[in-house]
């Protein structure tokens, strides 16, 4: 593998740079009108402009990179997550033309993003599921028998829904049968496909989720989990590693339990297995991410392992160089994302100038993120210009540590969410691990006063 | 650094300079003043190479003129086969829908029209040359 292109932008563009430049490969970033003055642009050894700065126009024309990736003569595509990550067809593409999807097949992305049959998938090799429908609901009627036999509160769940989109709750049978009309026709309108299946809401759930790493040669390992229960309307603000609320045993049954997934779905590379976890230790299968995810970092930070220098080195058709038995768990990391808005107007988009930018440093403390002094954050993108991950010995000297970090950041010129990161790290309750996925909605209610 | 004497402290790398001086006449906090030079400039770097170079021959004059820019991303083709003339050359006036190259994406030979009336100056592209998205191929009179 000579030469990479990087269909992506922003922070993990810039993280895949790296992880090709130790490993030898060019790099070709092809980026949209907006971007020309973005760090990884600047960076890679070469670059082409795919398109106007609207993303339907540029990151998500498949036509275009792989037409790039052809005048370039790539080996390879790295597509990081977001915008082409999880389109199967993308993946299909680049397998006719020649060029190596750094990533799972078609077929892989195919089954585990369609929720119904991801279920089915991984429910016949063990891994618990929430109770709910088998497969997708056609009618009002099914819905109503469905919810009667596994109990109220049930969620309606758009089966091509993602990332928090096309979920719905309802409570009894007259919000059942409403919200199953409309979840439907959103699902239509929003991703094409309006089918919909049900399932027992969990109240109160922590979102631990397991990173995998499967090879070309039948080897599956998982490298712990990361526990993300700190979300805003299904978008994550904090992720940790280890989970405070997992001991050695459930990591062992999880763990285990995302293994069987993994190999069910005859996957490749680098993938997430979202569990959803309730007070008492039960763990429900919850949905498999068939990409990197933004918050790998964590996990690099506390196992050692370099996990987009894996997803290449696996699509070089390499084994995995090392066995469960052989990860360690040697440091507790968080991550916090740092997002251009602003807390105090209800998260409204701060995109502008960066005139002053001052990342923090020191033992312990890494920064993701493709800004700098003097950078304009385009609107066109989503918010997220960064993140910051701290590691230490223990869950308190890496809160300690991101309290410190995160005063010591400077970025002036637009609003970020660096003070209510500082006010959600200093709370009582995730300092003492108590957090689920309610955290944010009660944290909000009564915001303390943010620097 | 309140605690230490120096007044002043500065530390430049390849890509960042960071110069933070203490007012020592008043109480305000340190002045930090971070400027990152567009990380292009790194010399130990190598700066991004476009597949392009026209687009830099492009901002090089004052920008008055009016271009036909590539639609995509491929190959440029000046005619429509290796044996006839090509589309269009200096002098040639142009319409919105006269062709006027065409672009080479994933095997299909797309003609690409002017969109824009006027009369060819200079073509600033050669036959085969790859192409990004923008790219100026004409520049019009």
């Amino acid at each position: 593998m000579q030469k990479v292109l990087i269909a992506n932008r922003g922070e993990i563009a810039l993280r895949i740079v790296r992880a090709c430049r130790e490993l030898g490969i060019k790099t070709l970033a092809v980026y949209s009108e907006a971007d020309l003055e973005s760090l990884h642009v600047q960076l890679a050894d070469e670059a082409i402009c795919i398109g106007g700065p609207q993303s339907a126009d540029s990151y998500l024309r498949a036509d275009r990179i792989i037409s790039a990736a052809e005048i370039a003569d790539v080996d390879a595509i790295h597509p990081g997550y977001g915008f082409l990550a999880e389109n199967a067809d993308f993946a299909e593409q680049c397998a006719s033309c020649n060029i190596k999807f750094i990533g799972p097949s078609a077929e892989s992305i195919r089954m585990m993003g369609d929720k119904a049959i991801a279920k089915e998938t991984v429910k016949k090799v063990g891994v618990p599921v929430c109770g709910g429908s088998d497969g997708t609901v056609e009618t009002e009627e099914e819905a109503v028998q469905i919810a009667t036999k596994v109990g109220y509160p049930v969620m309606i769940k758009a089966v091509a829904g993602g990332g928090g989109k096309g979920l719905r709750i309802a409570h009894n049978d007259i919000s059942l049968r409403k919200e199953f009309i409309l979840a439907r026709s959103e699902a239509e309108k929003a991703f094409g496909n309006g089918e919909v299946l049900i399932e027992k809401y969990i109240e109160n759930p922590r979102h631990i989720e397991f990173q995998v790493l499967a090879d070309r040669h039948g080897n599956v390992v998982h490298l712990g989990e990361r526990d993300c229960s700190i979300q805003r309307r299904h978008q994550k603000l904090i992720e940790e590693a280890p989970s405070p609320f997992v001991n050695d045993d459930l990591r062992k049954r999880m763990g285990e339990a995302a293994v069987a997934a993994t190999k069910a779905a005859d996957y490749e590379g680098a993938g997430t297995i979202e569990f959803l976890v309730d007070p008492k230790g039960n763990f429900y299968f919850l949905e498999m991410n068939t990409r990197i995810q933004v918050e790998h970092p964590v996990t690099e930070e506390v196992t050692g392992i370099d996990l987009i220098k894996q997803q290449i080195q696996i699509a070089r058709g390499e084994p995995l160089a090392f066995k469960q038995e052989e990860v360690q768990y040697n440091y507790h990391a968080i991550e916090c994302r740092i997002n251009a808005e602003d807390p105090a107007r209800n998260f409204a988009p701060s995109p502008g100038c960066i005139d002053l930018y001052y990342a923090p440093g020191g033992h312990g403390v890494r920064v993701d993120s493709h800004a700098y002094g003097g950078y304009i954050i385009p609107p066109y993108y989503d918010s997220m210009i960064g993140k910051l991950i701290t590691y230490g010995r223990s869950r308190e000297v890496a809160i300690e540590r991101m309290y410190r970090a995160l005063s010591e950041y400077l970025i002036r010129g637009i609003h970020t969410t660096i003070p209510l990161q500082k006010a959600i790290i200093s709370d009582a309750r995730f300092q003492a691990g108590e957090a689920t996925t309610a955290f944010m909605e009660e944290f909000m209610k009564n915001p303390p006063k943010m620097d | 650094m309140k605690k230490s004497d120096l007044s002043e402290f500065e530390v430049e790398e390849e890509n960042f300079k960071l110069k933070i001086k203490r007012d020592t006449g008043k109480e305000a906090p340190p002045q930090i003043i971070s400027s990152a030079p567009p990380p292009a400039a790194a010399p130990s770097v190598p700066a991004a190479q476009p597949v392009s170079t026209a687009a830099e021959s492009g901002e090089a004059e004052a920008d008055n003129a009016t271009y036909i820019t590539s639609p995509m991303v491929g190959t440029y083709y000046s005619s429509p086969s290796p044996e006839s003339d090509a589309y269009v050359k200096s002098g040639d006036t142009v319409s919105n829908d006269t062709i006027v190259c065409i672009i080479e994406a994933m095997k299909i030979m797309n003609e690409i029209q002017a969109e824009q009336s006027g009369a060819i100056a200079e073509t600033l592209v050669e036959n085969g040359q790859p192409v990004e998205y923008g790219q100026k191929l004409f520049r019009l009179a």
